[in-house]
C-alpha cells in the first residue's frame, strides 16, 4: 500500500513522498509502520546504493529531502502515539569548522534510519555538546570535522564529556574526510564511520551494544 | 637545466635533471600564511609580515627569497581579483585570530560578529552582506551561503552567469603586467586565468558577488546536477562560450610564455567515493572540458591543469580524453589512488602535479622521519620518465610543524642528489 512512499523516497520525489504519506495517514495506516516498513527501508536502500556507487551525494540529498518531508507529516502522530525512536543522537560539526554538508547527510541518514536527531549545527563548542547531552539524554554523540586543524577538538569534546561525568552514558562516533579508525582509537571515540551509510550501520551496532 | 627547462621536461614526459618543485603558484598548491611565516623565520629571512595573496584559504605569498631558498621552480600568475572580489593591492597590516601579523589587501574589509567570528565582504563593500566567515579561532574563511528562495517556475540560467562575461581591459592589462614582471626569470609559469571551471563548488556561492542570484546553495547545486540538468547545461554552454572568447584575448596578451594553465578546480572525488558517476561526468562536464582543452591545444603551447581532490581514479581516463595534461593534487590517500597504480596506469599520458606528501596525516601529525620516508617513496614512484612536479597533496595547512615542512624539502633535495 505504501510502496509508493518507498518508491518516492528512493527516487527523491518529494511531492510523491508527501502525497503517499498523506494518503497512507488518511487511510489510518499506523505511522510507526510507515516509518519502519517503508521510510527506514527506503533510506537503507539509498545507503546501500551509495555504498555500491549507484547513488552519489546528489541522489542522497534528494532522497533525504523526500524522506524529511514525509517524516514531518508522520512525526506529530508518532509523538502522540508514544512510539520510541531507534535511538537518540546529538550531532554537530566541531568548533572552528564550518563545513556541514557531510554532517547534514549523516544526520539525514540517521533520521531516515529511525533515529531521533538533535542537530547542533556547525562550529559547536565542547560546552554545547555537554549541555546537549545533559538536556537531550542521547544514546549517541556524533562529531564531524573536515579540517586537520579542527579534528583535534574531537578529543577536547570527549574530555569535556568525561569531565562533566556524562561520557559513560553515550557512545561517541566520529567522521569526516581526515578521520580514520586509528584516530578514533587514539582519542578514545567509540566508533568511526567512513561515510553516511556506514554511520547508520555503526549507530545501530552501538545501540545493540548498549 | 634552468627551472623552466626542468618543468618543461617534466610536462613533456622526459626525465629532467631533477624533480621540479612547486609551492605557491596556484590556490591549490600553496602554503598557509602562518607556515610561510614559520619558514621565513626558520631560514632567517628578512622579518616582515607575509602577504596573504589568497584570503579564502589564507595562503601566504611565497616570494622570491623563499623560492630561492626552497629551490622552487614555478611562478604563478593570478587573476586581478581574489575570490572575495577585491584586488590584491595597497597592502595593510592585519593580525590573525592567532595573533600573527600579516599583510592583506586594502580591500580586505572585515567586521567581528557577536560570536567573535571574522566576517569578510564582497569587493570590500561593507554595505553588502558578508560573503565569508572565519570562526573565532579559525585559520581559514568559509563562504556564507546567500540563497534566495528558489522559484522553480522562474529559474533563469542568466542568474548563475553574472560572474561570467567578456574579460575586461583592466583584467587583460593586469595579466600583461604580471607576465612582464616575470620576464627574464628562470622559472616556469602557471597561469590562473579563471572562468574555465565548470561547477567548482567553492565558486558556486559566489563570495565575490555582492548579491548573488540563481542557485548558490551548495546542497541545492549538487541536487541541481541531478534534477535540473538542463539548467546547468545552459549555464555551462554560455560560460564555455565566454571562456573560449576570453582565452583568445588572453593568449593574444600573454602568448606562449605560459607553460601551464590552471583550467579547472571542480572536485569530483571524496575520501572514499565520488560526487557523481562516470556517466554523469561524461554527460554533464566532459563536453565543456573538451571544448576548452581543445581550443587551448589547437592555439597555444599551454598544458592544461585539472585539480580534483579525492578518489578520482575512475574519471582519469575521461579526463585524459577530455584533454587534460596535468592532474592535481593526486590524493594518494583516497580510495584507489595508490601512487604506484596511478603512475603505472596513467603515467604516460598524465603529469602528476602533487601527491608528494599526505597533508591529512603525515605532514601535519607525523614525524620528520615519516615525512622523509614518504617523500622519498613518492619521488621514486612518480619521477620515472618525468611527468611529475613535486607538491604536497593540496595546500600545506595551518598548524603543520615547520620541522616537517623543512624535512619535506630536504627529502626532495636528497632524492634529487642536492644534499
Amino acid at each position: 500500500m505504501s510502496k509508493e512512499l518507498y518508491d518516492a523516497i528512493l527516487a527523491g520525489d518529494m511531492k510523491g513522498a508527501v502525497a503517499a504519506t498523506e494518503k497512507a495517514l488518511s487511510e489510518k495506516v499506523d505511522p510507526l509502520e510507515l516509518v519502519q516498513k517503508y521510510m527506514v527501508v527506503a533510506m537503507d536502500e539509498v545507503g546501500r546504493r551509495f555504498e555500491c556507487e549507484e547513488y552519489f551525494v546528489p541522489e542522497m540529498l534528494i532522497s533525504a529531502r523526500a524522506m524529511k518531508a514525509s517524516l514531518a507529516l508522520v512525526r506529530p502522530q508518532l509523538t502522540a502515539s508514544g512510539a520510541q525512536p531507534a535511538g537518540r543522537v546529538v550531532i554537530g560539526t566541531v568548533k572552528g569548522d564550518l563545513h556541514d554538508i557531510g554532517k547534514n547527510i549523516v544526520a539525514s541518514m540517521l533520521e531516515g534510519g529511525g533515529f531521533e536527531v538533535f542537530d547542533l549545527g556547525a562550529d559547536v563548542t565542547p560546552e554545547r555538546f555537554v549541555n546537549a547531552v545533559s538536556e537531550k539524554q542521547p544514546h549517541l554523540v556524533c562529531l564531524s570535522a573536515l579540517l586537520t586543524v579542527t579534528m583535534l577538538s574531537m578529543k577536547t569534546i570527549i574530555e569535556a564529556l568525561q569531565q562533566a561525568g556524562v561520557r559513560p552514558q553515550v557512545k561517541v562516533l566520529i567522521g569526516g574526510a581526515p578521520i580514520t579508525q586509528q584516530f578514533a582509537d587514539q582519542i578514545g571515540a567509540d566508533g568511526y564511520g567512513e561515510n553516511a551509510a556506514s554511520a547508520v550501520t555503526l549507530a545501530r551496532r552501538m545501540m545493540h551494544a548498549n | 637545466m634552468i627551472s623552466k627547462e626542468r618543468v618543461h621536461a617534466a610536462l613533456t614526459h622526459r626525465e629532467p635533471d631533477r624533480i621540479p618543485i612547486d609551492f605557491g603558484s596556484t590556490a591549490v598548491t600553496g602554503i598557509h600564511v602562518s607556515c610561510v611565516a614559520a619558514l621565513w623565520a626558520h631560514f632567517g629571512l628578512e622579518r616582515q609580515p607575509v602577504k596573504v595573496h589568497e584570503p579564502y584559504q589564507m595562503l601566504g605569498m611565497v616570494e622570491d627569497d623563499l623560492k630561492q631558498v626552497l629551490g622552487l621552480d614555478v611562478d604563478g600568475v593570478f587573476p586581478r581579483k581574489t575570490i572575495f572580489g577585491f584586488p590584491n593591492e595597497k597592502w595593510k597590516p592585519w593580525r590573525t585570530p592567532q595573533g600573527l601579523e600579516v599583510l592583506v589587501s586594502e580591500y580586505f574589509r572585515i567586521t567581528t560578529d557577536a560570536k567573535g567570528d571574522t566576517m569578510i565582504y564582497p569587493e570590500g563593500d561593507q554595505a553588502a552582506p558578508a560573503s565569508g566567515r572565519m570562526p573565532q579561532d579559525g585559520y581559514f574563511f568559509d563562504t556564507i551561503i546567500r540563497q534566495d528562495p528558489i522559484d522553480e517556475d522562474h529559474l533563469n540560467p542568466r542568474d548563475n552567469l553574472e560572474e561570467f562575461g567578456p574579460i575586461s581591459n583592466e583584467d587583460l592589462e593586469h595579466l600583461r603586467r604580471s607576465m612582464a614582471a616575470l620576464q627574464g626569470g628562470d622559472r616556469s609559469v602557471i597561469a590562473n586565468f579563471g572562468g574555465t571551471a565548470f561547477g567548482d563548488i567553492a565558486l558556486v556561492p559566489a563570495p565575490f558577488l555582492k548579491y548573488p542570484k540563481g542557485i548558490r546553495d551548495i546542497s541545492e547545486w549538487y541536487i541541481s546536477t541531478r534534477t535540473r540538468r538542463e539548467y546547468i547545461h545552459q549555464i555551462f554552454t554560455t560560460q564555455c562560450d565566454y571562456a573560449i572568447a576570453n582565452l583568445e584575448k588572453i593568449h593574444a596578451v600573454v602568448g606562449n610564455k605560459v607553460d601551464a594553465v590552471f583550467t579547472c578546480g571542480t572536485d569530483f572525488g571524496t575520501q572514499s567515493s565520488s560526487f557523481c558517476s562516470v556517466d554523469t561526468f561524461r554527460e554533464l562536464y566532459y563536453p565543456y572540458y573538451r571544448r576548452v582543452n581543445d581550443w587551448i591545444h589547437r592555439h597555444t603551447s599551454w598544458k592544461t591543469f585539472k585539480h580534483s581532490c579525492g578518489s578520482v581514479v575512475k574519471f582519469i581516463p575521461s579526463m585524459i580524453e577530455a584533454g587534460f595534461d596535468i592532474l592535481n593534487p593526486v590524493q594518494c590517500t583516497a580510495t584507489g589512488m595508490e601512487a604506484e597504480k596511478l603512475k603505472a596506469e596513467f603515467g604516460e599520458h598524465l603529469v602528476f602535479w602533487g601527491g608528494g606528501i599526505d597533508t591529512q596525516k603525515i605532514l601535519p601529525f607525523g614525524t620528520p622521519k615519516q615525512v622523509r620516508t614518504q617523500v622519498l617513496e613518492r619521488c621514486k614512484v612518480f619521477s620515472k620518465k618525468g611527468g611529475f612536479v613535486f607538491n604536497s597533496i593540496h595546500n600545506i595547512q595551518a598548524r603543520t610543524p615547520v620541522e616537517n615542512i623543512v624535512a619535506m624539502f630536504e627529502a626532495v633535495k636528497e632524492f634529487n642528489g642536492q644534499n
